[in-house]
């Protein structure tokens, strides 16, 4: 079990739904692959709660943008299977564009040396 | 719009998505569990890591199934699980609640039903409301162009005499104005006929219509070909539509009847065409079962059609066809009704034939003819408004009640609404489920409703059918109406919600909480919600009171015609109808198998005495024909013919056999009665009544007079043997008619066709009926017998209206009053209930048990006693409307009255005084320690 890691990040409002489309951009996969695979390539800095996991799964399915299917996986048990739809792939673009222009302005705040008032 | 039809589709497949859920969930934690295991933890340790990694799986449960729905949709489920709850948690109150709103809302859809029945549902044919019936009118009785016909002519309050019969030759002439209508069509109804299809003898009645009946109406046939012009005329094959009922039950299916040969009344008909289904004449109070030309009336009803070789066509002065025209595009009813006038008056002015007939001609209007002719109608809409109106007080009493008992559950849970409050609920959110807890009490009534409608519905038709034979009208629970019923009890779930609901919401929160007496003396919403459930009850109590007298008068209504001096017997006597004359027999035979019938019928054990006439006492119409003292002035053209005539038919006249006074038990207060000897070939005799005695021959003694009939231009002059006392004929309201009669055997009247015999039994008069079949079947086996009945059954049946009407009134204001006490209970229980503790404290400061109760009742005492002012005041108010159905009692009937209020005093005064006095047996110290 691991110790909860200071450097995890809490994950920002609205932030889910971009890391999930991506992922899903490399292929269809199942929720704890989702979970896994944003872990992993955050460098163990981004967890998702389970508890968020699946109801942003579930809007994102309810609003079209991802379609699940089941099927076996890999170790030949039924798992729920997640993959964009041709509405989810444009949604994609849109969302990171949107994300990129707010870490840009993020950044933009952050790096700026205060000047005195 | 994809998101809602997903979001639609999961709703209907929530328990498979749950399992998904459920397998989905659970293969990540398997997942999770794996994968600590790689890490070398211990398997269990694993497993319960992997959950709580999961956290609180309810939770995400929860967050998961909120993206299928729509969150409002959620709660509402949850306001509706909360209320349902409540309501299980509550039976007495839901019991009470539902039960009435069910009671209102169904006898208001069932009586809703019967309205749309009667009233509102058009004929099954093509744009219905294209069609129009043409009466005439007349304020003038006698001295008329109007010398007799067929049918009915009835008083119009707005018209005076009124009729839709016509002359053929009118017919003819309306036909000739093209302008007006697209088709113009005739129909009368056949009398009962005699039927035989594959060797099956059976009697049926349907219609004569004209050549372009079925054009007109713009029917197609279900199979086969419907009537043309070319059938309707004289001496083409005869032929007959069959309707598509009659088609099924007699050939099996629609089409299998065409081409076949049906016997009617001896003579050969080829069945062309069946009608589509639903479509069974153009009176909805009449279900034809087939349909033939206006010309085969020859034919099938020599008697009537054929005699004087078809004179009835040409007579201008004889009314016997109805007809109907389908309007054409462009015109309305005003103008059809301008043009027509012109044309009637035009053609009936060449039919006076004396200046006082040219004087009094009639008039012509039209009626819309969407919902067909109005027979019924006419005499049972006027009841069925009124009951209707009755109904819909029912549903106020109910809803106040529903109100009342809201208001006294939103005192009792001001509680619970605090803490609602208090812990964040919006006001608008608490509103919200406190309306949804009363629609869904409204739905449970409403749903109850319903089945009570149905309940009603058959038991109404049922009952009509029992008394009337068949009821033509077929009453259902039909979209329009079950929509008016969900209307209904939508709005009263709104409305009774709606007070409470607003008054539950404005709680303030902090005294609520405290715990203190949750009934803050002077507050103003307990101002309020107090005077509110008063004025409720008020209006209960004056509705109650006002169905209570309404309901008195009719059943006194009812009592007073059961009670009418009928002059002959009711008790003992069996009746049944035969028709010889359609089996095939003959004059002078026909009369001979009438008497030979008789003798074998008087020979049954058990029967005292049997007789014949040509027509019921009661129950059918008279016959008419002017009769008058020899040598006295004739009258000029006096009403002659049979059925049934407000007013104008001086002399009745009823042919009978041997033995008919002593069967009927009608007194001769002087001479004999007929006897065997009176056959043709015997001097002419008759038999009169004292009303006709007095109307003709004043003060001279009637016995050995002789009086002269004179009937389709023949005269028979006879001599009065007998003297009669007065006894009903036709009707059996008003003054008694003036009646001669005839001798069965003589056959000096019109020649007989249906015989009426009756038999007087020593016991049971229906224990007879399998010997009078045998007789009847010995004598001839082709014929039927009809209208087997006491006659105590068929006086009945003339006030099968009624009797309908006073038992629905009384069962409708006895429904009333249980509601209205069931309300008076639970808000003097509530006060008691609320008042617990100043109670007890009045009974430990001495105050009498008797006191107690009068403190309880005190408040229900004032209240009621206005309501019922109220009631008697309404009740004399709305008198007038409600005369013109009451019989031998004046509209304002102080008996009644009083046996309405004091029955009110006691309900209302026994539904207060069971929670008062157990407000009396309250214990001191446990009300104290209630605290």
């Amino acid at each position: 079990m691991p110790e909860r890691d200071s450097s995890r990040i809490e994950l920002l409002q609205g932030t889910l739904d971009i890391l999930i489309l991506r992922t899903l951009a490399a292929g269809r996969a199942h929720g704890h692959a989702i979970a896994k695979h944003i872990r992993q390539t955050s460098e163990e800095v981004l967890h998702v709660e389970t508890g968020s996991l699946y109801p942003a799964l579930h809007r994102l399915e309810a609003k079209g943008w991802i379609a699940a299917s089941w099927d076996l996986s890999d170790k030949g048990k039924r798992a729920r299977y997640y993959r964009l739809t041709a509405l989810g792939k444009k949604r994609v673009g849109a969302e990171h564009s949107r994300w990129e222009k707010f870490s840009r302005a993020m950044g933009l705040v952050l790096n700026t040396t205060p000047k005195e008032a | 719009m994809m998101v809602f039809l997903r979001k639609l589709i999961w709703l209907f497949r929530r328990r498979t998505r749950e399992k998904d859920l459920e397998e989905e969930l659970r293969f990540h934690v398997e997942e999770t569990t794996e994968e600590l295991q790689l890490g070398s933890a211990p398997p269990d340790h694993a497993e319960l890591a992997a959950l709580r990694d999961l956290g609180n799986l309810s939770l995400v449960r929860e967050d998961t199934r909120a993206a299928w729905t729509w969150s409002w949709l959620e709660q509402l489920g949850q306001d509706c699980r909360y209320a349902l709850r409540g309501m299980r948690r509550n039976p007495l109150f839901t019991a009470m609640a539902a039960l009435s709103l069910a009671l209102g809302v169904g006898a208001n859809t069932a009586i809703a039903s019967f309205l749309d029945a009667l009233l509102l549902r058009a004929l099954p044919v093509p744009a219905p409301h294209r069609l129009a019936v043409l009466n005439w009118h007349n304020s003038f009785e006698n001295d008329t162009v109007f010398h007799g016909g067929s049918g009915s002519v009835y008083d119009d309050p707005k018209f005076g005499h009124t009729s839709r019969i016509f002359p053929y030759p009118a017919f003819e002439a309306f036909q000739k104005q093209q302008s007006v209508f697209s088709s113009l069509f005739g129909y009368l109804p056949t009398r009962n006929l005699d039927l035989q299809i594959g060797g099956e003898a059976e009697i049926a009645a349907g219609e004569f219509v004209s050549g372009d009946f079925f054009r007109g109406l713009e029917l197609t046939p279900a199979a086969g070909r419907l009537l043309l012009p070319e059938d309707d005329r004289s001496g083409t094959p005869a032929v007959v539509v069959l309707s598509y009922g009659f088609s099924k039950t007699h050939f099996g299916s629609a089409g299998a009847g065409v081409g076949q040969s049906i016997v009617i009344n001896n003579v050969p008909f080829i069945v062309v065409g069946v009608t589509p289904a639903g479509f069974e004449g153009v009176d909805p109070s009449f279900a034809a079962r087939f349909f033939m030309p206006v010309h085969g009336n020859v034919l099938v009803d020599p008697n009537r059609f054929a005699r004087g070789g078809g004179r009835r066509y040409v007579n201008p002065n004889d009314y016997w066809i109805e007809l109907m025209g389908r309007l054409r595009p462009g015109v309305n009813m005003s103008q059809a009704e301008a043009q027509l006038a012109t044309v009637f008056h035009g053609w009936v002015e060449t039919t006076a034939a004396t200046e006082p007939e040219r004087a009094h001609l009639p008039g012509l209007h039209l009626t819309d003819g969407a919902t067909g002719i109005d027979t019924l109608r006419r005499i049972y809409s006027d009841p069925f408004i009124l009951l209707s109106i009755m109904v819909s007080l029912i549903l106020a009493i109910a809803c106040s009640n529903i109100a009342n008992l809201l208001l006294a559950r939103a005192a009792a849970r001001r509680r619970e609404m605090a803490v609602r409050l208090g812990i964040g609920a919006g006001r608008a959110r608490v509103l919200r489920q406190l309306l949804t807890e009363s629609f869904v009490l409204s739905a449970l009534g409403g749903l109850l409703g319903v089945l009570v409608a149905i309940g009603g519905i058959r038991f109404l038709t049922v009952t009509l059918e029992n008394n009337i034979g068949t009821f033509p009208l077929h009453p259902g629970l039909n979209g329009q109406v079950l929509a008016a019923a969900a209307a209904i009890s939508a709005f009263t779930g709104l409305l009774f919600g709606l007070a409470p609901a607003l008054e539950a919401a404005r709680v303030d929160v902090m005294p609520s909480l405290r715990g203190g007496p949750t009934d803050q003396p002077a507050s103003r919403p307990r101002l309020l919600r107090l005077s509110l459930s008063h004025v409720l009850i008020t209006i209960q109590i004056a509705l109650s009171a006002l169905l209570l007298i309404g309901a008195g008068l009719f059943v006194r209504t009812l009592r007073n015609l059961q009670s009418v001096e009928l002059g002959f017997s009711r008790q003992q006597i069996l009746l049944f109808k035969i028709n010889a004359r359609q089996a095939g027999h003959r004059d002078p035979e026909l009369t001979m198998f009438y008497r030979d019938l008789q003798r074998s019928l008087a020979s049954i054990p058990g029967v005292r005495s049997a007789t014949v006439s040509n027509s019921p006492l009661v129950g059918e119409g008279t016959w008419g024909s002017p009769v008058i003292p020899l040598g006295a002035p004739a009258p000029e053209h006096p009403p002659d013919g049979h059925g049934s005539f407000p007013r104008g038919l001086n002399t009745h006249i009823l042919t009978v056999g041997p033995d008919f006074f002593s069967t009927m038990q009608i007194p001769l207060l002087a001479g004999r009665e007929f006897d065997e000897r009176d056959d043709p070939g015997s001097p002419h005799v008759a038999i009169v009544n004292q009303a006709w005695a007095q109307a003709n021959l004043a003060d001279r003694n009637p016995m050995g007079q002789q009086i002269v009939l004179e009937t389709n231009g023949k005269r028979q002059q006879m001599e009065i043997v007998g003297v009669a006392r007065n006894a009903r004929y036709g009707d059996i309201k008003g003054a008694y008619p003036a009646v001669v009669y005839m001798a069965f055997w003589q056959n000096l009247y019109v020649p007989p066709e249906e015989a009426t015999y009756a038999l007087r039994a020593e016991r049971d008069p229906l224990a007879l009926a399998s010997a009078v079949r045998e007789i009847v079947r010995q004598a001839d086996s082709r014929i039927p017998i009809t209208g087997l009945k006491t006659q105590a059954a068929m006086i009945d049946q003339t006030m099968t209206g009624e009797t309908m009407f006073a038992r629905l009134c009384m069962g409708f204001a006895i429904l009333a009053l249980t509601i209205a006490c069931v309300g008076l209970y639970g808000t003097v229980a509530h006060t008691v209930a609320r008042r617990t503790n100043e109670i007890g404290v009045r009974i430990a400061l001495g105050a009498s048990r008797y006191q107690v109760v009068w403190l309880a009742m005190r408040q229900m005492a004032v209240v009621a006693s206005i309501g019922l002012l109220v009631g008697v005041i309404a009740a004399f108010g709305l008198s007038r409307p409600v005369e013109s159905l009451l019989f031998g009692v004046k509209p304002i009937d102080p008996p009644t009255i009083a046996v309405a209020v004091v029955t009110l005093i006691i309900a209302a005064g026994t539904a207060a005084y069971i929670p008062a006095r157990r407000a009396s047996r309250i214990e001191p110290i446990v009300a104290l320690r209630h605290e």
